[in-house]
């Protein structure tokens, strides 16, 4: 029998706001939980990497999913959303996550999202801090306007395509080819869903004004921003993270803004730097609580 | 750039593309005429069924036939075509987004054909662009 890889995938029943979701997700390792979301309009594939990298997954349990309506999380399975247009809201996108973390009874996870998630991983610094050990915001920023736009969903266009090639350049040039190709294969798979993402990305996500209010106290948050990203830019993050108190951000060369997806090895650099603060937090959290 | 180089630049462009497994194999209903503007330079490419049918350099007042616009000024396009082009000069959309690149005119044939005008854009990094000191 060929070798079969480590790592499993299972469905899990939940509700969010009456919601009726069977959400798939992927998952590795042992330890503390590390719990990632993909991108807008994209699945769990783009965290391949790491959900089988050993010197990550032999200290965390690494878990991916599939938000609804993404990969292979269908739609909500008691509601006609078909009649309706698809909008991803802050509120439920912060509901999602706390459902899922309590339906596979997870205690205190690390939380890393990328892009919208990214964006979703500072709302969780904001709204929710005591749920989580350490949150990861990956091309994430305070506000990132000006993508929601109608060529997503234009019916005189091909869908798939203008959506995976409308990310294209979103990735740096130097990233291997084979990942940026698998990345924009990926896309071709979720133009459905992108759209009523990118609402969320670039409408309903907002915190400017509120980021004095987050408290790295009760909870690090470290963010990573890739110098190929144009639109959640490293002076984004930089100035998002410059009004938080204690956020640590970093800066990452020769990467966009899919880069657990186009480049790992060279995403994994910064990752390792970044659960390096928030372990090394933790340990001064310990100590002062001793 | 003197017509002579547009003329050299006009040929590889034609050839690159044309022998452009990408664009062989997808580029079946690749067809659409596009402008590319330097403000020194303006260049119309006529695309047939993915391969190059025309490219007219610097056209008349009454010639200038496209469908939608790539205007940009001389430095984003040198930066653009670079081997390995810094940030934010990378695609048309960074481009477009963070540099100051302009897309006019009629965007939908754009977006129909992005996949194919995408990897068309990234053959200048070979062919330089057709602005002085356009070659990398």
């Amino acid at each position: 029998m060929a070798k079969l890889s480590p790592v499993t995938g299972h469905y899990v029943d939940m509700k969010v706001q009456g919601d009726a979701l069977r959400v798939f997700f992927l998952e590795n390792g042992s330890g503390r939980p590390l719990v990632c979301q993909h991108t807008a309009g994209c699945h769990n594939h783009q965290w391949r990497y790491l959900l089988e990298d050993d010197d990550i997954t032999s200290n965390y349990r690494v878990i991916a999913y599939d938000l609804a309506r993404h990969g292979k999380s269908d739609p909500p399975r008691n509601r006609d959303w078909w009649k309706e247009e698809y909008r991803l809201t802050t509120d439920y996108f912060t509901d999602f996550i706390l459902s899922f973390c309590d339906a596979l009874d997870l205690e205190k996870p690390i939380f890393m999202g990328c892009s919208f998630g990214g964006n979703e991983t500072l709302q969780l610094a904001y709204r929710k801090p005591d749920r989580f050990a350490g949150l990861i915001a990956v091309e994430g920023a305070d506000y990132s306007p000006g993508y929601y736009l109608p060529w997503w969903h234009h019916p005189h266009a091909n869908a798939a395509q203008v959506c995976a090639s409308g990310v294209w350049d979103l990735m740096a040039p130097m990233s291997p080819d084979r990942d940026r190709w698998a990345t924009w294969f990926y896309y071709a798979q979720g133009s459905e869903a992108f759209e009523g993402d990118l609402y969320y990305y670039s409408v309903d996500h907002d915190l400017r004004g509120h980021l004095d209010k987050i408290d790295t106290s009760r909870c690090p948050l470290v963010m990573l921003t890739g110098e190929y990203d144009y639109l959640t830019t490293p002076d984004d993050s930089r100035r998002t993270a410059n009004q938080i108190r204690g956020a640590e951000f970093i800066e990452m060369k020769k990467i966009g803004h899919f880069p657990m997806s186009e480049n790992y090895p060279v995403f994994k650099t910064y990752l390792q730097q970044a659960l390096d603060i928030v372990e090394s937090r933790l340990g001064e959290a310990r100590k002062a609580a001793d | 750039m003197g017509s002579k180089a547009l003329q050299q630049w006009a040929h590889e462009f034609r050839e690159l593309s044309n022998s452009d497994p990408e664009l062989r194999a997808h580029g079946r209903y690749f067809s659409c005429s596009y402008l590319l503007d330097s403000g020194e330079h303006r260049v119309v490419v006529q695309m047939y069924k993915g391969r190059v049918d025309d490219i007219v350099i610097d056209p008349g007042p009454l010639d200038e036939h496209y469908q939608f616009a790539i205007r940009a000024s001389p430095d984003t396009w040198r930066k653009f075509a670079q081997k390995e082009p810094p940030p934010m000069y990378h695609g048309l959309w960074s481009a477009t987004f963070r540099s100051g690149m302009r897309l006019e005119g009629d965007l939908l044939p754009l977006m129909q054909n992005l996949r194919c005008i995408t990897r068309q854009m990234e053959l200048l990094r070979e062919t330089g662009a057709p602005v002085s000191s356009g070659r990398s």
